[in-house]
C-alpha cells in the first residue's frame, strides 16, 4: 500500500486539529460526528455504538500517545479514516497508561470486499510505531502538512 | 431511520464483532498489530439483551435472510441495493411506519437500510 493509497482514505474534512473533547467517550463522539457529514456514512449513531463496543473488548490506545479506534459496520459504505490531534491529551485507558494525543478513527463497511481494512490498519500502525513520525504528526497544523508526514513516513 | 431497521443493523454489527472475536485468524491479526481483543462473553450478553428489544417478527425475517446471505441488512446508495446491486423501483420511498412490514429489496429480499 503506497502513501497515496493510504492518503485516499483521509480527507481535509476528516482532519481535526485540536479535539475539543476531554474524555475518551467524548473523543469517540466528536470523531464519529465528523463522519455524519460524509455521504458514505449517514448513521453515526450506529457507528458510535460499534466503536464503543470495540473499545469494551480492549482499549485501542496502543500506547506512546496513539489510539486507533476501528471497526466494521453496516452504517459504512466506504472505508474512511478520521485523523485528530488533542493538544491536552486524553486518558484513553491506553496500555501504557499514558494520555493519548494522536487519534485515527477507522471505519469500514460490513463487507470488506476489497480487503482494504486490515492492510490500512497495519500501515497506520507501522507509521505510528516510529517516534519521529509520531512527533511530526502531533505537530501538524493543516491537512497538507499531515499528507507530507505520511508521504515521508511511507517513503515517497 | 426506522428504529426497527436500526436495531437489526445493530444486531448485524454485533454478530460480526462476535465472529471476529471468535475467529482465531482475525483475532491474531489484530493482536499482531498490538491491539488487545477479549470480552466475548460480554458481547454475547449484549446480543441477548438486544434481541429482547427486537419484535419477534422482525427477528424471524432477519434470521430467514441470514440463512441465505452473509448480510441481512444492506444500505442503499443512489437507489441501488448494496446487497444485489439492483436499482430500486422509483415508487419506493423512504416513508416507513412502525406498523409496516420491514422494507426489503424486491430482488434479493434483504432488509433495506435507508441511507
Ligand atoms: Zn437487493
Amino acid at each position: 500500500m503506497t502513501a497515496e493509497e493510504v492518503l485516499s482514505y483521509f480527507s481535509p474534512d476528516r482532519f481535526i486539529n485540536g479535539l475539543r473533547a476531554r474524555s475518551k467517550d467524548g473523543v469517540l463522539s466528536e470523531m464519529s460526528r465528523i463522519l455524519a457529514e460524509d455521504d458514505d456514512i449517514r448513521d453515526p449513531g450506529l457507528l458510535l455504538e460499534m466503536i464503543r463496543r470495540r473499545e469494551s473488548l480492549g482499549s485501542t490506545g496502543l500506547g506512546k500517545g496513539v489510539a486507533i479506534p476501528h471497526g466494521r459496520s453496516t452504517a459504512a459504505t466506504q472505508t474512511k479514516v478520521v485523523f485528530a490531534v488533542s493538544r491536552r491529551g486524553i486518558d484513553f485507558d491506553a496500555m501504557d497508561n499514558e494520555v493519548c494525543r494522536i487519534f485515527f478513527l477507522i471505519v469500514a463497511p460490513y463487507e470488506d470486499n476489497k480487503q482494504e481494512y486490515l492492510p490500512l490498519l497495519g500501515k497506520i500502525v507501522e507509521m505510528v510505531n516510529r517516534e519521529d513520525v509520531r512527533e511530526k504528526m502531533f505537530a501538524v497544523e493543516c491537512f497538507d502538512e499531515f499528507q507530507e508526514v505520511v508521504r515521508g513516513a511511507l517513503g515517497e | 431511520m426506522s428504529d426497527r431497521v436500526q436495531k437489526l443493523a445493530q444486531l448485524q454489527d454485533l454478530e460480526l464483532m462476535i465472529r471476529e472475536v471468535q475467529d482465531p485468524a482475525s483475532k491474531e491479526q489484530e493482536e499482531a498489530l498490538g491491539f488487545s481483543v477479549g470480552g466475548l462473553e460480554q458481547l454475547e450478553k449484549a446480543r441477548e439483551k438486544l434481541i429482547k428489544q427486537i419484535p419477534g417478527q422482525d427477528l424471524r425475517v432477519y434470521w430467514r435472510i441470514r440463512r441465505r446471505y452473509e448480510r441481512a441488512v444492506v444500505p442503499i446508495l443512489n437507489r441501488i441495493c448494496l446487497g444485489c446491486f439492483q436499482e430500486l423501483p422509483t415508487s419506493r420511498t423512504r416513508a416507513f411506519t412502525d406498523s409496516d412490514p420491514l422494507p426489503t429489496c424486491e430482488s434479493c429480499g434483504r432488509v433495506l437500510y435507508w441511507l
